[in-house]
């Protein structure tokens, strides 16, 4: 399991073309969910070049915390994704950390996204890291028990053998442990991509902005490395869900059937779950600030059931 | 579908329904519109109401099959339906503040909810179809109790005894041999159809008199 | 004992008494007594640490036998000290925060010439390592009950250091009462134990607890547990924490977090598992539970703070928690009889107690240094420190990363060696109990969580943004030596954090002497690149790796900002500010703005209280004068403390009416117990 610089450089190229992709999607199937005709799922990609190619501004206040927030964003998140089974089940960087090592790296770029948006002296900067670290301390727990509660069956945190574990008959999959642990995953999910009904990604009144908040100084190509960086943990977590709740497809082995097969059902899986994302998006309103723990506490709830179905359906 | 047999799926897919009849109880404990705490009282006894199908296919039981229908008749179509009439007369949708917030109720859910599987651990060792869902039973006995007093609308007290109700069916679909027998079964559920309309039309005089459905009113009535 | 390692540790001991001694000489020229006694403290302790480190990694250690250090001439009291492996390792977080602390301290201390004595600071903190060094190396129960209190002495001489503050007068004093009541439990705990095993040495003590009675061996659980859980600062003993540590002067608050409060746990380790023994399961169950609760409640706390300082010492009682986790796992390990797993447990407790002495020490040098600098330890008061002491900003950012459990540095490695211990604990037992198991790692994630936020708080509010008064707009860099020592703790946090493996060369003499030799795993991998748990295709983490893996993946950005972004300038401009006429200080976020959704959410436990007062001429729309207070409620003080207090003193004024003054009384008295006594006898 030594990581294999093939492995390790498709799967970047692979995470950092979908990022945008999914991002796209998303945004155009809420469009026309709401009856509009939306931009194209392409647009991310154009947006991202504009990005790279614009001069920056950068805020008076600001000092190298500002200047190195939208690297270490953006290389967390890559390095989360490798740790992340794609469409083999042996992810390339499974040896060098599990679930634990995803979740750890991926809270190393939250806290310096959160600096950065303290370092320009901007009110709307402050209030937006201390909401989402907020957020992302009461959503900690849940995520963490549903997370034991599958290592706990499966036995380990390495990611390539929870995989493996939840293999097997397919109406396993009906099992409650599993059912419940993915919808507290789920909710935990939106609450880190920042979806409604925890944070709105489109809207542009400073004062209800949780992640876009923390952005408004950026601009240029460090804009371009913070949008692509949220947009690639937006697929780390719907990989890992994908992956670790429902490993229909994934390839066991690098042989050329057992890879096109892999690659095209991850890819419909990630489409699949982003539709889920956009019927909550569009269905649901966004809550209040101090609703939020009532909805991460549901997670919680639910995954701690999920944990004692280990033993109370047995 | 590999190495499956149709005991195992049934099995588990009882144990699925179970376990989502015990998380719609949980959302019924934050629940505040009350046209949605119906619907899910509805979803909860459709579920029932497939256990206990998936009991009688499995066991060649057709009164099971009788029972499942009579659910649905009764407590998916036509109680919801009831209810529903009844909360758009009094025009009132929302539960007031309730005893316990939201997160401190969750919480004594699940510690119910392993109450219930301490109570039921002696009988899992039965060899039956359905015989985990006891501990789903007693969590939905003792959460559906914990419901009554904590919410103060007549009608979600109301709810919460159908869903007490569910949890005893629950316990004799999955465990006695075959169902109990059909006239009981028959008796339990037009006795609750009575109790519900008796109800229904209760709250309609309580809400007349006071102009509100908050329970604790009633206490005016002392002398 | 008579090996390298005695000689140097003979030597540091002997440069601590010179250097106290130096200090008190030098009483009148400061800068001679800051550089003796300091200097001297500085060698000693690299004479310790190279001490200890040897008898570790050469194996001497667990075969040192007693050695005596005096003669004495009273019974059951010896001199004796001795190296093992558990001593030597807490000989070497001493000597560490020793070494970098001292010299830290010949800079910090120039702030103190002509306001305060140098000398008696230099002479005190050198007691106090001294006394702390011999805490970790006494092998007699009286010898270990003496050091214990010239610990505790010498350490309440320097947190009323400056006691021209009544805030520091009391802290002092509340500090020593809860120092005593503990001492008072580890001497009953002592005698306990001296009844069963006849005689007060440790060795004598060794698996004391498997001949003990069941209701004898939980008193001596219960009596140590909350003697060494006062030191530590276990929840609810903590309560002289938030006081003492901030008022003391900066290196001396570094010292006690990072050493003083170790000492409880060396002494709980020392307890529950070299002298008692097979635990029952409560035992672990309570430590566990302690731990946890301590850990979710530190942290809360720290959150509502804004005195950089005390949200310090909050975050001490968290780790504390944090420690005391695996300690507690590793005794339900124990008593389920599953020895491999309770050595995971221990060894993420131990390396988790290195670590935060090291980053916790490294914040405190950093807080002292943003004191010094700007003179108030209020952080609303500052901001925009990063420009000014950048190096100091630096490091305080290294030793929040590291607070905080993120990858690479060293408290995410302890935490991930405490997360696998308690996921696989789930699977040794069958009873309920093992529920606890799952949602202590919950409340474990919680706490990594909220110590990020509160982190984040503390340095973006500190150093970020720009400065919220004149002091810290005209605050300069700290001396070079108190750079230097904070580097030296930075370095060690990093290598702390990024080569594990290397460092737990040192951790398994300590597990072999407590649990026994062959744990049967070894917890490195791939060339000590990756370190592995003990369960067969377990989890794998690699800090090393994952920093190379950055470096190699920089180019990515690299090239595609030469691809598309050749050409592009860079303009500085004012932060955005809906346009206006520029953002003033007051206009950004405050630390207690910061806490408020916390602060909202958990208002249950903190019921907090807010207070407006407006005062206006003409119309309450346009005040002249606000006055905003918030409040949090102290529970530990209003509903455990302040009745408890009200409680002894009641007790004590009926109790007084025994002293009537008179002389005939007091005979009376003797004469009445002489009775009793004959009687007794007969």
């Amino acid at each position: 399991m030594k990581p294999d610089p093939v492995a390790i450089a498709i799967q970047t190229a692979l995470l950092l073309l979908i990022a945008p992709l999914i991002s796209g999607c998303i945004k155009n199937w809420k469009a026309k969910l709401q009856t509009r005709r939306g931009p194209r799922i392409w647009q991310p990609y154009f947006d991202l070049a504009k990005f790279l190619r614009k001069d920056m501004v950068i805020s008076e206040h600001a000092s190298w915390i500002f200047s190195a927030a939208p690297y270490v964003i953006f290389l967390s998140s890559l390095l989360a994704g490798l740790m992340v089974p794609m469409v083999v089940a042996q992810a390339p960087l499974s040896l060098y950390g599990g679930v634990l090592g995803v979740i750890g790296l991926l809270a190393l770029g939250r806290f310096f996204l959160a600096l950065g948006g303290l370092d320009p002296a901007s009110a709307f900067g402050g209030m937006g890291s201390s909401r989402e670290m907020t957020i992302a301390a009461i959503a900690e727990p849940a995520m963490m028990l549903a997370i034991f509660t599958v290592a706990i069956t499966a036995g380990s945190t390495d990611l390539s053998q929870i995989v493996h574990s939840s293999g097997g008959p397919l109406w396993k999959l009906l099992d409650p442990t599993h059912v419940m642990a993915f919808a507290a995953l789920f909710i935990v999910l939106l609450a880190e991509s920042c979806r409604i009904p925890v944070d709105n990604p489109a809207t542009h009144l400073e004062l209800t902005m949780i992640h876009e908040a923390m952005l408004l100084e950026y601009s240029g190509r460090y804009l371009a490395f913070m949008e692509w960086g949220a947009a690639i943990k937006q697929v780390v977590l719907l990989t890992l869900l994908a992956n670790v709740f429902f490993p229909i497809g994934i390839a066991q082995d690098t042989s050329f059937p057992m890879l096109a097969v892999g690659s095209a059902a991850y890819l419909l899986k990630l489409l699949a779950l982003a539709a889920a994302v956009v019927l909550v998006e569009t269905t649901n309103a966004k809550l209040r600030l101090f609703r939020v723990p009532d909805l991460l506490s549901a997670s919680f709830v639910l995954a701690t059931l999920a944990l004692m179905s280990t033993f109370l359906f047995h | 579908m590999n190495n499956a047999s149709p005991a195992d799926l049934g099995a588990q897919l009882i144990t699925l329904m179970a376990a989502l009849m015990l998380v719609t109880q949980l959302l019924l404990a934050v629940q505040k519109m009350l046209l949605t705490s119906i619907r899910l009282f509805a979803i909860q006894s459709l579920l029932l109401a497939g256990i206990a199908a998936i009991v009688a296919y499995f066991h060649n039981a057709s009164h099971v099959y009788i029972v499942a229908l009579l659910t649905i008749v009764g407590k998916v179509l036509f109680l919801p339906w009831l209810l529903d009439r009844q909360v758009r007369r009094v025009r009132i949708v929302q539960e007031i503040e309730p005893l316990l917030n939201a997160p401190t109720s969750m919480l004594i859910c699940g510690g119910l909810t392993l109450l219930g599987y301490v109570v039921a651990r002696p009988f899992t060792t039965l060899d039956r179809l359905g015989n985990n869902t006891l501990a789903v039973a007693v969590t939905l006995l003792l959460t559906g109790f914990f419901l009554m007093f904590n919410r103060r609308k007549a009608i979600s007290q109301v709810l919460a005894l159908l869903t007490v109700e569910n949890g005893v069916m629950l316990a004799a679909v999955a465990l006695t041999t075959y169902g109990m027998p059909l006239v009981v079964e028959l008796g339990i559920f037009f006795d609750v159809m009575v109790a519900v309309m008796v109800l229904g039309i209760l709250v309609y005089r309580i809400r007349d008199t006071f102009a509100s459905m908050d329970v604790s009113k009633l206490s005016q009535l002392k002398g | 004992m008579d090996n390298p390692c005695s000689t140097f540790l003979h030597l540091s001991l002997l440069l601590y008494v010179v250097g106290a001694v130096a200090g008190l000489l030098f009483l009148g020229r400061p800068r001679l007594a800051n550089l003796f006694s300091f200097g001297f403290a500085t060698v000693a302790a690299l004479c310790q640490g190279l001490s200890c480190l040897m008898a570790l990694v050469g194996g001497t250690a667990a075969t040192n036998a007693s050695a005596r250090l005096i003669p004495s001439m009273v019974p059951y009291v010896e001199f004796t000290v001795r190296q093992d492996p558990l001593g030597a390792f807490f000989g070497i977080i001493v000597s560490l925060l020793g070494l970098a602390l001292s010299i830290y301290s010949l800079g910090y201390a120039r702030g103190f010439y002509g306001r305060k004595n140098v000398g008696v600071l230099g002479s005190f903190f050198n007691v106090l390592l001294l006394s702390t060094t011999l805490v970790f190396l006494a092998d007699n129960a009286f010898f270990f009950l003496m050091t214990w209190e010239v610990m505790a002495l010498s350490a309440y001489c320097l947190v009323s250091y400056e006691h021209e503050q009544e805030e520091t007068r009391k802290a002092g004093v509340l500090y020593f009462i809860m120092s005593h009541i503990g001492t008072g439990c580890l001497i009953l705990g002592f005698l306990l134990l001296f009844q069963s095993s006849g005689s007060y040495s440790f060795a004598s003590f060794h698996a004391l607890g498997n001949t003990m009675e069941p209701a004898h061996r939980n008193a001596v659980f219960l009596v140590f547990l909350i003697g060494f859980g006062v030191k530590a600062g276990i929840v609810p003993l903590h309560i002289w924490l938030p006081a003492a540590h901030p008022v003391a002067p900066s290196n001396v608050s570094a010292l006690m977090s990072g050493v003083l409060i170790k000492t409880g746990i060396y002494g709980l380790t020392r307890v529950f598992f070299d002298f008692l023994g097979t635990p029952p399961n409560w035992w672990g169950v309570t430590v566990l539970a302690i731990g946890t609760i301590s850990a979710v409640l530190g942290v809360l706390y720290a959150l509502m703070e804004h005195d950089l300082k005390r949200l310090l010492a909050y975050h001490s009682i968290e780790n504390i928690g944090i420690i005391l986790m695996g300690l507690g796992a590793a005794l339900m390990f124990l008593h389920t009889g599953h020895p491999t797993l309770a050595g995971l447990a221990l060894i993420a407790g131990l390396y988790h107690t290195i670590n935060h002495a090291v980053f916790k020490a490294l914040l405190f040098l950093g807080a002292g240094a943003v004191l010094h600098s700007t003179h108030t330890r209020n952080m609303e008061e500052m901001g925009g420190l990063i420009k000014r002491m950048p190096w100091t900003a630096f490091f305080f950012l290294i030793g929040a990363i590291a607070i905080s459990a993120l990858p690479p540095l060293n408290g995410f490695v302890s935490e991930w060696l405490t997360y696998q211990s308690l996921l696989q604990g789930f699977g040794t037992t069958e009873s309920l109990i093992r529920l606890m198991f799952p949602l202590s790692g919950a409340m474990l994630a919680l706490t990594g969580a909220l110590a990020a936020a509160c982190f984040v708080k503390a340095f973006g509010i500190t150093f970020l943004a720009q400065p919220r008064s004149q002091h810290a707009a005209h605050a300069h860099e700290a001396a070079p030596t108190m750079l230097l020592g904070q580097g030296i703790l930075t370095v060690t946090c990093v290598f702390l954090g990024l080569f594990p493996t290397v460092f737990l060369r040192v951790l398994y003499p300590v597990t072999e002497q407590l649990l026994g030799p062959n744990l049967g795993w070894d917890l490195s991998r791939a060339n000590g690149l990756v370190l592995q748990t003990t369960a067969d295709h377990g989890g794998t983490i690699s800090t090393l790796g994952m920093v190379l893996m950055a470096v190699c993946l920089l180019p990515i950005p690299a090239v595609l900002w030469v691809f598309f972004g050749r050409g592009t300038k860079v303009r500085i401009g004012p932060t955005w500010d809906c346009g206006q006429r520029g953002l003033t200080p007051q206009m950004e976020y405050t630390a207690t703005g910061f806490s408020k959704p916390i602060r909202m959410i958990f208002k249950a436990l903190f019921r907090p209280r807010r207070e407006v007062q407006r005062e206006y001429d003409f119309s309450p729309y346009f005040a002249t004068n606000i006055r905003f207070e918030a409040h949090v409620e102290e529970v530990f003080q209003t509903r455990i403390y302040r009745p408890l207090n009200r409680l002894v003193l009641r007790a004590s004024r009926r109790m007084r009416a025994l002293q009537a003054g008179s002389i005939q009384a007091y005979l009376i008295y003797i004469f009445i117990t002489l009775l009793v006594l004959l009687l007794f006898a007969l």
